[in-house]
């Protein structure tokens, strides 16, 4: 029940998403489709299997696979392979992680007392840290397919005969 | 490649390709792909084009084929909307124009239809908007009451945003605005006891606003070693963080939410 819950919220966050950048219309499907492959193939990697992988690995992967049908469908649809990364790795943002590191750097500033502040800067640190690989894995993940498969990204546009 | 009959001087077709770079990079383009569509441009007409990229301007040279003309231009980036609609409506334009289907006033005249164009519908956009940020609330651990003031945050605090954006103002102040708005509204949730999840509607309140988009441009542009233009686009999404970051810090301290 959780997978397909993951995969349908995912699903309805990026087509929402993908609207505020305007994709052509016939984007619309595409985006929840890829989105909801790569959140519930991490969902998959973290919870679903045996696996048990680490947040920042899960979502290497998921990104991966995210820039690579978002590569593969860009000529069948007609538009850029860029317009599926955004909505589609945007349900991965590790908001939460920013949100907590973010307090945690506050409450840094309020507590000058040694002990509460070496907590609260772990928590900073913690939570920064982690918020910032899994964005770096997420950003890279998805950007690399684009190159590798350079021929096929960047003759989508094409019109076929 | 033999020249066309239908061949531009070098003169305008530079002018013509510093538009339609500075449209398409505003548009939400990567490096890679202007680079490789006014190229394609030039070479349909036997010229050399280089582009180099800065992070308000873009400096464009296009040398008529056996190089005896030679003009170069600075063009300003637009300063517009990102759409994907525009990027992939110039770069079909930029294969047309390559295949021969589309001559050079046949673009020029094409490239302006496409600059033109109408966005999505703003009431659509808002409501769908809205509608995934409460959807991430839920993937996020959200229950069902933080979803729902999750979607009026955002829907008051994108209605902002475009009512901003409709009188150009200043990004950086809408996103301020916005965060700010979106953030005193989800704290309802914990103000009045409403739900079990408050400080999760808070926090994803304000994800709408993330700069994915120069994120994700600027790795790419990193990939592809244009470091300048890569740099520059982390900043502008640094900045927006940042703002996003004051307005979610004011708001939150408004309605005295604890962080932990």
């Amino acid at each position: 029940m959780d997978f397909f819950q993951d995969a349908l919220f995912s699903a309805i966050a990026a087509i929402g998403f993908a609207a505020i950048s305007n994709p052509p219309r016939r984007a619309y499907l595409y985006c929840a489709v890829i989105a909801a492959a790569g959140h519930s193939t991490r969902f998959l990697l973290m919870e679903g299997t045996g696996l048990r992988l680490h947040i920042v690995v899960a979502t290497a992967l998921a990104s991966l696979l995210i820039g690579v049908l978002a590569v593969l469908i860009s000529p069948r649809s007609r538009v850029p392979a860029e317009t599926y990364l955004y909505p589609s790795l945007l349900p991965m943002i590790p908001g939460i992680y920013a949100y907590r590191a973010f307090g945690g750097l506050v409450m840094c500033l309020y507590h000058g007392g040694e002990a509460s502040f070496g907590h609260y800067f772990y928590l900073f640190a913690h939570n920064g840290l982690t918020c910032f690989f899994i964005l770096l894995s997420m950003a890279v993940g998805a950007t690399v397919p684009v190159f590798m498969m350079k021929k096929i990204s960047f003759t989508a546009m094409r019109r076929h005969e | 490649m033999t020249p066309r009959t239908d061949a531009p001087t070098a003169r305008e077709m530079c002018t013509f390709l510093a538009d339609y770079a500075a449209r398409l990079l505003g548009s939400g383009a990567t490096c890679i792909r202007l680079e490789k569509n006014v190229r394609r441009i030039g070479a349909a007409f036997g010229m050399q084009v280089e582009v180099a990229v800065f992070p308000r301007h873009i400096h464009l040279s296009v040398v008529a084929q056996g190089g005896g003309e030679l003009y170069t231009s600075i063009a300003a980036i637009s300063d517009c909307s990102l759409s994907f609609a525009v990027n992939a409506a110039l770069s079909r334009l930029s294969w047309d124009v390559a295949d021969g289907t589309v001559g050079f006033a046949e673009a020029v005249r094409r490239f302006s239809a496409i600059a033109g164009m109408r966005g999505e519908d703003r009431l659509l956009v808002l409501l769908l908007a809205s509608v995934a940020n409460a959807a991430f609330c839920r993937l996020f651990g959200g229950d069902a009451v933080a979803m729902a003031v999750v979607f009026g945050a955002t829907l008051a605090g994108f209605a902002l945003r475009q009512f901003m954006a409709a009188r150009h103002a200043d990004f950086r102040l809408t996103v301020i605005a916005c965060s700010f708005v979106s953030s005193v509204l989800a704290g309802a949730d914990g103000l009045f006891g409403l739900g079990a999840t408050p400080e999760i509607a808070v926090g994803t309140s304000v994800l709408y606003l993330v700069p994915g988009i120069p994120f994700i441009n600027s790795f790419s542009d990193m990939l592809d070693r244009h470091y300048i233009c890569a740099f520059g686009r982390f900043t502008d999404a640094l900045v927006i963080t940042g703002c996003l970051s004051i307005g979610l810090c004011a708001g939150m301290m408004l309605m005295n939410v604890g962080m932990f």
